[in-house]
């Protein structure tokens, strides 16, 4: 909590003593009036060391964390697909999983925390600010990208966005250094780590179970699909799979 | 009195190199490697015969291998220049198709690489060539001379050179023997960054961080520059934000990751850097003593 502020709930204080209505304090002292009121009542109930306003929330460090054994059940589980026909692991069916493994409950939340404390947490890509760029990227985004985006949701489709990459925090003897991730249409992140770079058949395993629900617009960064002749002729095969592949650095 | 900076003695001493061998022999030649040695010993050749273009070709020995990228830039800055450059690939690796996936790396520099050269200078007669090796790249280096004598064979003898004492230079020679010139013998990576930097020399792009489509070979990142690389079945090569700190023939060099996309970036990576820039080159681990091995055999 900044000092200021317990500067100004003093000060309020102060001027409440000297007679001041509680109108005349805020407009002196720029704290609004329940804020006047409120730091009036805790100087009457507890004197001036109540004033101050206390540390909101858990402190740094105190939060409750996975033990070892649940973080190695989750490890395993992101080694491998979801049991569900999700293309990845959601933060809730890992919550789901977890529970029957060890029989211990947490919450999304606590899960992407780890995710995040992993490396595991990319943020979506923002692409619609590619719209308005002047360059080669904004010309794809517009040109290849937008066109296919308006088909799917003529078709009532879905559009994903997704990658792999190697995770950020990935050391040497880390099990999983490579992660294939995918956001959702609010940005959910559905994730799955691999021990080596993903194949081919990894990766036609994503669009499998992508390919369920409908034709779906993937835009995809971190792979050179173009190379693999396994993918193009899954993709001949699939016309209302709609791949679109990030230029390089157009991120 | 005016004091030089280190990288001013360094570019005096190169200069008075290049006029050395220049006034000392018949038919010099410098060999260009498209790398960024080469592109400020072109400079410093530039900079040591202006206005006049430098009174010597360049010389490729191409193995067919190299980098896109690096084809382009060569033919531009030849263009630039104004300068001739004689392009020379060993007809018989044409032939057996040598190339390094299916002969292997040792043959493939033996045959494209170290044979190319020695036909190339038998063919033109040089009896000089300027080459871009620096002592700090790799320990063979480190030991060899400035001025560095060949036999007819094209063999360099580490045990027999000749003291370099007070910079002083002994250029004489018995028939049939070259000279391998360093200019840049006692420059480092460092020093060659930030003469590329304060000189604004162009350099291949590869230099710079990119992303770049990369498939992982015994630990090393392996850029698929074109389709002649064969991928593993059912691999997918990734898209790495990488660079390369040194360029040779495309399956034989290991890009790094970095995110060092300008001149002052790559510098300050220097700066941290522990490791020599070779270490992403496969033949040097080719075997034991392999550059001196090579080098023996003629190999720049």
């Amino acid at each position: 909590m900044p000092d200021n502020l317990n500067k100004r709930r003093h000060e309020a204080v102060r001027l409440r003593l000297d007679g001041h209505t509680v109108a005349e304090t805020s407009q002196r002292t720029g704290l609004s009036a329940p804020t006047v009121s409120a730091a009036w009542k805790a100087f009457r109930e507890g004197g001036w060391e109540s004033v101050d306003v206390r540390q909101r929330g858990r402190r740094t460090g105190q939060t409750p964390r996975l033990g070892e054994a649940e973080q190695r059940v989750l490890r395993q589980c992101l080694a491998d697909w979801p049991p569900s026909p999700q293309p990845g692991w959601s933060s809730r069916e890992l919550v789901e999983r977890l529970a029957v493994a060890t029989g211990q409950k947490v919450s999304t939340r606590a899960i992407e925390h780890w995710l995040a404390a992993q490396g595991l947490k990319p943020a979506p890509v923002r692409l619609e600010g590619l719209e308005r760029k002047r360059s080669a990227a904004g010309r794809w985004y517009r040109q290849q990208v937008l066109p296919v985006l308006e088909q799917i949701k003529q078709a009532n489709g879905t559009h994903w966005q997704g990658g792999v990459r190697v995770a950020p925090q990935a050391h040497d003897d880390a099990p999983c250094r490579y992660q294939l991730y995918l956001h959702g249409k609010r940005g959910a992140l559905l994730t799955r780590c691999f021990t080596e770079p993903p194949n081919a058949g990894y990766y036609l395993t994503l669009f499998e179970r992508l390919a369920t629900a409908g034709p779906v617009a993937l835009v995809f960064h971190g792979a050179f699909f173009r190379a693999s002749s396994e993918v193009q002729a899954w993709l001949s095969e699939h016309p209302h799979f709609h791949l679109l592949s990030v230029p390089a650095d157009a991120l | 009195m005016t004091s030089l900076t280190h990288l001013q003695r360094l570019e005096a001493e190169s200069i008075q190199i290049m006029r050395e061998v220049v006034a000392e022999t018949e038919n010099p030649v410098m060999l260009y490697s498209v790398g960024k040695d080469s592109a400020v010993m072109l400079h410093l050749a530039r900079k040591a015969f202006a206005p006049s273009p430098p009174p010597f070709p360049l010389l490729h020995v191409d193995t067919r291998w190299k980098f896109r990228a690096m084809y382009e830039f060569r033919d531009q800055m030849a263009k630039d220049v104004g300068m001739d450059l004689l392009v020379h690939i060993n007809p018989e690796g044409i032939e057996k198709d040598i190339n390094p996936f299916t002969h292997g790396s040792a043959i493939h520099t033996d045959v494209m690489k170290t044979e190319g050269l020695k036909q190339a200078l038998d063919k033109y007669g040089f009896d000089a060539a300027f080459g871009g090796a620096r002592r700090d790249e790799e320990k063979s280096r480190a030991k060899e001379r400035v001025f560095s004598f060949r036999s007819a064979q094209h063999r360099w003898d580490p045990k027999n050179q000749r003291p370099e004492l007070w910079k002083l230079y002994n250029t004489r020679k018995h028939k049939g023997e070259s000279i391998r010139v360093f200019p840049l013998s006692n420059w480092t990576e460092l020093d060659i960054w930030q003469y590329i930097y304060l000189q604004s020399i162009p350099i291949v792009p590869l230099y710079y961080a990119a992303e770049r489509p990369v498939v992982e070979r015994d630990g090393a990142l392996i850029m698929v520059d074109d389709e002649r690389m064969p991928l593993e079945p059912g691999e997918v090569p990734m898209m790495r934000k990488v660079r390369f700190r040194t360029l040779g023939c495309y399956p034989l060099t290991g890009a790094i990751e970095s995110e060092a996309d300008t001149l002052p970036a790559i510098i300050q990576e220097m700066l941290l850097t522990k490791t020599s820039e070779r270490q992403g080159r496969v033949i040097d681990h080719d075997s034991a003593a392999s550059m001196e091995k090579k080098k023996q055999e003629g190999y720049f």
